[in-house]
């Protein structure tokens, strides 16, 4: 038994490293490993399979005896407790472990070096380099290039530390999803029953369950009461499963002994002796299988490294041609290395990362309000440019509720209000047959509110029964007021409740009329087996035969509300005769001592989990964002229709194959595919086809509905989504749907009724569960997306503006228009809070009515967007610049002509006479104090147009002025930001050593207020012709 | 979150590149057919010439604004800059080295002079009016010669001993050399409110020479000092032929073989010289040392 138990084991040690090795494998990122990667694919797909295999358990198999034996455990007496302390430190405690994490001092020095990091190092060494140079030339050497160097390194450092907390402050959310362990566990140890920590449970302990418990780990049932659990979390099978301690079934999964960890016990009690703890158990290894599939890059990463790489490469060819050039000049080669560090460090937007970091984190924080709580960050924007969405029919698309959608009587339906908040119902209840059918309704059913909810609204009270029952206990709570009162006025003799094999329910009442001393029967059910029951129909109130051609009227109803998906229930009664049925009668239910034929037909409900109010608005938003909607549910085929046609997922005038063969009345083979829209494909034809035919199928319908589908298959239909390049959203709720989640581009789970691994799967959970938050999400998706673009073609545009001054300073020798320094003081100071601001910029009004971006072709930096911010806006930001720059030196006494190669004598130390165009001599100090007062004026100028910049950065398409100059605060917060931190730059607190800032007079800072006002007068110009002319030559060159 | 970038081979990229600098189903050069390219660089062509245009309009604007015969500001110029002649630079600052016995090591100091005082030669000075008065010579109209306001003379020979025209070697052979001492002009620049002329102070720098004997010296012209008539300095469009008035500072006792910190200050009313950032704003510093 020993050697056995050990095999066993061995196998599940062997999958768990299997998964281990995976996942160090995936988080060391050793590219260009070919052979290894494949290895790696290898492992991943037997893991797959391995789970989608049986799982190797046979303790089910065992007897007690021999389960005693294997565990070293006693039934009665328990583990000792020095044996379970053993064990405990053997195996660990019974917990998930979390999804392995890189070190924190890793992410940490990821983010020193990632993305625009390794340029300012470059730069920073390039600096001492250039330090060093000069002190080895020259003991006295200025410091500049030192204070630079160092300054570059604290910017890297400032900015990698300030990413690394959003980044750990997200994961910190993250962490405080995993909660999946059930407290606590009755345990029976030294042949006492104690209440321990679940996490303290071990191998061969008996625990005791009981109704409403979670079961706390694997457990082999040996005892139980009427036990029966809900699988669902682990198989998404809904319909509780009793347990016993019989072998049932040679796969584990199926048999009927045992109950695994994190499902739920909904009635009775059960005694069982736990057989695996911690990531052992079923639940533990799905777990593992779904972080073991790994997370890639998602679309904003890769949008934001694409323009990393953009930026990076322009910032480094321009360096290396100046460089040449400069070279080539004549300059000194330390100069030309100066040169370079300057050039970069203007390419480069030091300040982009805070301001994407912090715009993602400030839309996360945007949408939990609207009740999606985003795990990562990224997370958002890939919502964005969903461009399929898989969702889940009940209670994502539904209420999650039954309710009564349409009645049957007097030969007619009448529809029944099923909207959230119903408050009355409208339909003619006049008629005599109501009043016998409500009383049915009444009457024949068990179902009663959970006490204590008298102040909550009737169809949000809390029912103890089945969900038809609480349907229409609420139903005729709505209509009639007090039920139970009225149940109490006709007391209940006795009582058939409803099985599976009779298919009805039956009762029988005294009735509240006191001068009727009859009993009532009433009864409930299958309605082909009512109908059977009775050879009357009540048609206004009278009894009348059932003929043939009312059992016609019956069927036809029947099948009407059958075929939209509602579930009927057929109604009939009989007032029993006095004389046969006394006062005193007593009803035997086992003998059935009362009629149960010839009973008279009351009517017909059907009931329906209808779809929420929000969800047909929110598909035709979808519809119109070009984003396909498919639902996938494990539910029947007829429902899963009429629901989606209900809510617009299958839209009125398509129709599916079977639609077409019905309307041409030929057979299903003959319909031409591609004729019909809709497709609603069951679980079973899915099983049957190749990937090919699903790609084709998801091509070719633009309306689909997947039903009776399995979780395994959810995640066949991600894949086959995803190969159509589509950017997969996936609602989920139960655990074995986790890896679809996971697989999914963007995985939704559900906060209400989802499982916590599918909350750990999911990249976003929703909180109301409800669809049209999915929607919402998309919209705060794309905007962030165009949020982003707005922020980064802001950010851009004064790349050039800083760039510029020194291609001219090498070029045309003036005296450099704009310092390194001032540089970071734009880039970090005056533009970080405006670039953050655009992140409330509110939504533009084509946002849901574009296509979804394709993830591979539309990307955030494109050139029309790098054009028009660099060739274009940045240009003429520097002609400002420029302006203000030489109307400053004018002021003082050079003019521009004179500026013209004038760099050698303006820097010389040993001229300290230089002649101005007035003929004034001037100190090298006095001409760099000039210089500083002209770095100001040109910092100043550059932020005053982008002040400008970020006012038409508001809007891509729109006019400023439709899109309304108020209405986002945070952009007048930005750009009183930018005014202050000038102000204060240039009043003393920046004329401090290295800072280089002076003070400018007053109007100088205006003499860039015209550029901005031309910036805004193009920009509005732009906008009005991409409105005016769509998808012609302007548009496609402009709008980015 | 699910994979969504498959790694591509270089030689795929390189196909993919090769395919967009030249894309032969579209007739395609880097992703815009030739005729975009022709539209979008007309394109641009209009855009900067507009842009040029704006910025030839600004700059026409600003020099149309200023005013020709001063500057609008003078922020950074509130004290004159001080000079030295000659001027030769070391690590930081003047230093000027010589051998009173070999020729060649200062031949260089007294030809910079010369050079410098030529402009100083009668001829150059021709144009000028001969000044007498001391007193600031402040000319309101524009009487002198087309439209422009008569400047001071100034010619070598007012430096005596030190003009090169007595001594060609200004006396660096026996050790007691000239040094020319020159004040930069700035534009509508009184150097004092009470009618007393700058004079220059040369000294030896304190700190470091307090085992000294103070510092002798011969100024020319005598007292050293900047006569007012060349002050106030109306510009280079009024004054083309102004020259700056000069001092030269004639040392007679620097000891052999030793360097020397000397400074020589301009003693004025509206003259600062402890600027802690500019060491020649008001005064100017170097380092002597005459070896022997």
């Amino acid at each position: 038994m020993g050697k056995k138990k050990s095999g066993i084991y061995s196998i599940e040690v062997n999958g768990t490293k299997d998964i281990e090795s995976i996942d160090t494998e995936t988080s060391d990122k050793g590219d260009g490993k070919g052979k290894r990667k494949e290895q790696l694919k290898h492992h991943k797909k037997n893991c797959q399979e391995e789970l989608k295999k049986d799982i190797d358990l046979y303790d089910h198999k065992l007897s007690t005896k021999e389960l005693e034996e294997k565990y070293g455990t006693n039934i009665i007496q328990g583990l000792s407790s020095k044996r379970a302390a053993e064990i405990l430190a053997q195996d660990g405690p019974n917990v998930l472990s979390p999804p392995k994490e890189t070190p924190e001092i890793i992410k940490f020095l990821k983010q020193m070096v990632g993305g625009f990091s390794s340029l300012l190092w470059a730069g920073a060494i390039l600096c001492f380099i250039a330090y060093g140079i000069e002190l080895s030339k020259d003991n006295n050497a200025s410091m500049d290039n030192l204070y630079l160097g160092v300054v570059l390194i604290v910017v890297v450092i400032l900015t990698g530390m300030f990413a690394y907390y959003q980044e750990a402050k997200s994961t910190n959310i993250i962490a405080s999803f995993i909660k999946m362990i059930p407290r606590k566990a009755f345990v029976i140890r030294d042949g006492e029953k104690r209440e321990i920590s679940a996490e303290e449970l071990v191998v061969g302990d008996i625990v005791e369950i009981k109704s409403g418990d979670q079961i706390p780990a694997d457990i082999r049932i040996l005892d139980s009461q009427g036990c029966k659990v809900d699988n669902s979390s682990l198989t998404g099978e809904s319909e509780p499963q009793s347990r016993s301690c019989a072998l049932t079934h040679e796969n584990p999964l199926e048999t009927k002994n045992i109950a695994f960890y994190s499902t739920t016990c909904l009635e009775g009690t059960a005694t069982g002796m736990v057989i695996n703890t911690g990531d052992r158990t079923i639940i533990g290894r799905i777990a593992l299988l779904a972080s073991s599939v790994g997370h890639e890059k998602t679309p904003i990463a890769i949008e934001i490294e694409h323009f990393v790489h953009i930026v990076a490469g322009v910032a480094v060819s321009i360096g290396i041609v100046f460089f040449i050039i400069s070279i080539c000049m004549k300059y000194r080669v330390l100069d030309a290395v100066i040169f370079l560090i300057g050039i970069i460090l203007a390419n480069v937007p030091e300040g982009l990362v805070a301001a994407v970091t912090v715009s993602l984190s400030l839309t996360a924080k945007r949408m939990a309000k609207k009740n999606c709580l985003v795990k990562n960050l990224e997370a958002v924007e890939t919502l964005g440019s969903t461009s399929i969405i898989c969702s889940d029919k009940t209670g994502t698309l539904t209420q999650n509720r039954m309710t009564v959608a349409h009645l049957w009587f007097d030969n007619q339906i009448y529809e029944a209000d099923t909207s959230e908040d119903q408050k009355a119902q409208i339909f003619d209840q006049s008629s005599a047959t109501w009043a016998s059918l409500s009383k049915i309704v009444t009457l024949c059913s068990r179902a009663e509110f959970s006490p204590g909810q008298e102040s909550v609204p009737i169809m949000k009270k809390m029912v103890m029964g089945d969900a038809s029952e609480a349907a229409l206990l609420k139903f005729s709570e709505v209509i009639m007021g007090d039920v139970i009162e009225r149940r109490k006025r006709n007391r209940k003799v006795v009582e058939i409740p409803f099985n599976s094999l009779n298919k009805f329910q039956l009762s029988i009442h005294e009735t509240d009329d006191p001068n009727d001393k009859r009993f009532l029967l009433v009864m409930k059910g299958a309605p082909e087996t009512i109908l059977e029951k009775c050879s009357t129909i009540m048609i206004d109130g009278q009894e009348q035969p059932l003929d043939e051609s009312t059992a016609e009227a019956f069927q036809t109803a029947y099948m009407e509300l059958g075929s939209l998906g509602e579930r009927v229930l057929g109604f009939c009664h009989l007032y029993l005769p006095e004389d046969e049925f006394p006062d005193t009668y007593s009803f035997d239910v086992e003998t059935m001592n009362f009629p149960t034929s010839d009973l008279c037909f009351v009517g017909l409900i059907s009931m329906i989990d209808p779809p929420r109010s929000t969800v047909p608005d929110a598909v035709m938003k979808c519809r119109s964002a070009g984003i396909k909607v498919i639902m996938v549910t494990g539910d029947h085929p007829i429902t899963a229709k009429a629901i989606a046609r209900n809510v617009g997922i299958i839209s009125v005038n398509s129709e599916t194959v079977e639609d077409i063969a019905k309307r041409l009345n030929i057979p299903v083979e003959q319909v031409n595919k591609r004729e019909a829209k809709a497709a609603v494909v069951n679980g079973m034809e899915l099983k049957e086809m190749s990937p090919e035919q699903l790609d084709e199928l998801l091509i070719h319908h633009t309306e689909i509905v997947f039903a009776r589908t399995s979780p395994q298959q959810k995640l066949m239909i991600v894949e086959g989504c995803q190969r159509q390049d589509a950017v997969v959203a996936v609602t989920g709720d139960g655990v074995n749907d986790s890896p679809a989640l996971k697989k999914a581009d963007i995985g939704i789970a559900m906060g209400c009724v989802g499982t916590d691994a599918a909350k750990n799967a999911a990249d976003m959970v929703l909180l109301d569960d409800n669809f049209a938050s999915i929607v919402t999400g998309i919209e705060e998706g794309r905007l962030i997306f165009d949020n982003l673009k707005k922020i980064i073609a802001f950010t851009l545009t004064k790349n050039i503006a800083e760039l510029i001054p020194f291609l001219i300073f090498i070029i045309a020798g003036i005296p450099l228009p704009i310092g390194t320094i001032a540089i970071l003081f734009i880039d970090l100071g005056t533009d970080i809070i405006p670039s953050i601001a655009l992140a409330y910029e509110k939504a533009e009004t084509d946002i849901m009515s574009r296509k979804p971006r394709h993830k591979k072709k539309d990307r955030l930096v494109n050139h029309q967007l790098a054009l028009y911010s660099y060739l274009q806006i940045g240009i003429l930001q520097s002609v400002g610049g420029f302006f203000a720059y030489f109307t400053v030196y004018a002021v003082q006494g050079f003019k521009p002509a004179q500026l013209i190669y004038l760099r050698p004598l303006w820097e010389n130390d040993s001229i300290n006479d230089l002649e101005d165009s007035y003929g004034q001599e001037w100190t090298k100090y006095q001409r760099k104090y000039l210089e500083w007062n002209g770095y100001t004026a040109y910092f100043v100028a550059v932020m005053v147009q982008q002040i400008a910049d970020v006012i038409i950065r508001k809007t891509r398409i729109n006019s400023i002025f439709q899109q309304g100059l108020f209405r986002n605060k945070a952009i007048w917060v930005g750009i009183a930001s930018q005014i202050i931190i000038a102000v204060i730059l240039s009043s003393g607190f920046g004329s401090i050593p290295v800072l280089n800032f002076t003070t400018l007079r007053v109007q100088y800072w205006f003499v860039a207020v015209p550029y901005g006002i031309v910036l805004w007068l193009y920009d509005e110009f732009r906008k009005l012709l991409i409105r005016r002319f769509p998808g012609r030559w302007w548009d496609k060159t402009m709008y980015y | 979150m699910a994979a969504l970038q498959e790694k591509k081979t270089c030689s795929q990229r390189m196909e993919e590149f090769r395919h967009y600098c030249w894309n032969p189903d579209t007739g395609q050069l880097l992703g815009r057919t030739l005729s975009k390219w022709v539209w979008i660089s007309l394109y641009y062509v209009a855009f900067y010439v507009v842009m040029t245009g704006l910025f030839a309009l600004a700059i026409y604007t600003l020099m149309w604004t200023i005013d020709p015969y001063t500057p609008d500001y003078q922020d950074q110029l509130k004290s004159p800059g001080v000079t030295l002649r000659p001027d030769v630079y070391g690590e930081r600052g003047l230093q000027i080295i010589y051998n009173v016995s070999q020729n060649s090591s200062w031949k260089d100091l007294t030809q910079t002079l010369h050079t410098f005082l030529s402009a100083y030669s009668p001829a150059a000075q021709e144009e000028n009016k001969n000044c007498s008065s001391g007193q600031y010579f402040i000319q309101k109209e524009f009487l002198a010669a087309n439209h422009t306001k008569y400047s001071c003379k100034f010619t070598a020979d007012m430096l005596q001993n030190c003009s090169g025209l007595t001594d060609p070697n200004f006396g660096f052979e026996e050790g007691k050399p000239c040094f020319i001492i020159k004040m930069n002009r700035i534009v509508n620049f009184f150097p004092s409110n009470n009618h007393t002329a700058p004079r220059v102070n040369c000294t030896f720098l304190e700190e470091h020479h307090k085992d000294f004997k103070p510092l002798e010296v011969d100024y020319y012209p005598s007292n050293g000092t900047f006569s007012l008539h060349y002050f106030p300095y109306y510009g280079k469009k009024a004054q083309p032929h102004y020259s700056n008035p000069l001092v030269a500072a004639k040392f007679l006792n620097i000891p052999k073989n030793k360097e020397v910190i000397i400074v020589c200050k301009i003693i004025a009313e509206n003259v600062s010289f402890d600027n802690p950032h500019d060491p020649y704003e008001g005064k100017v510093e170097f380092k002597l040392e005459i070896q022997k």
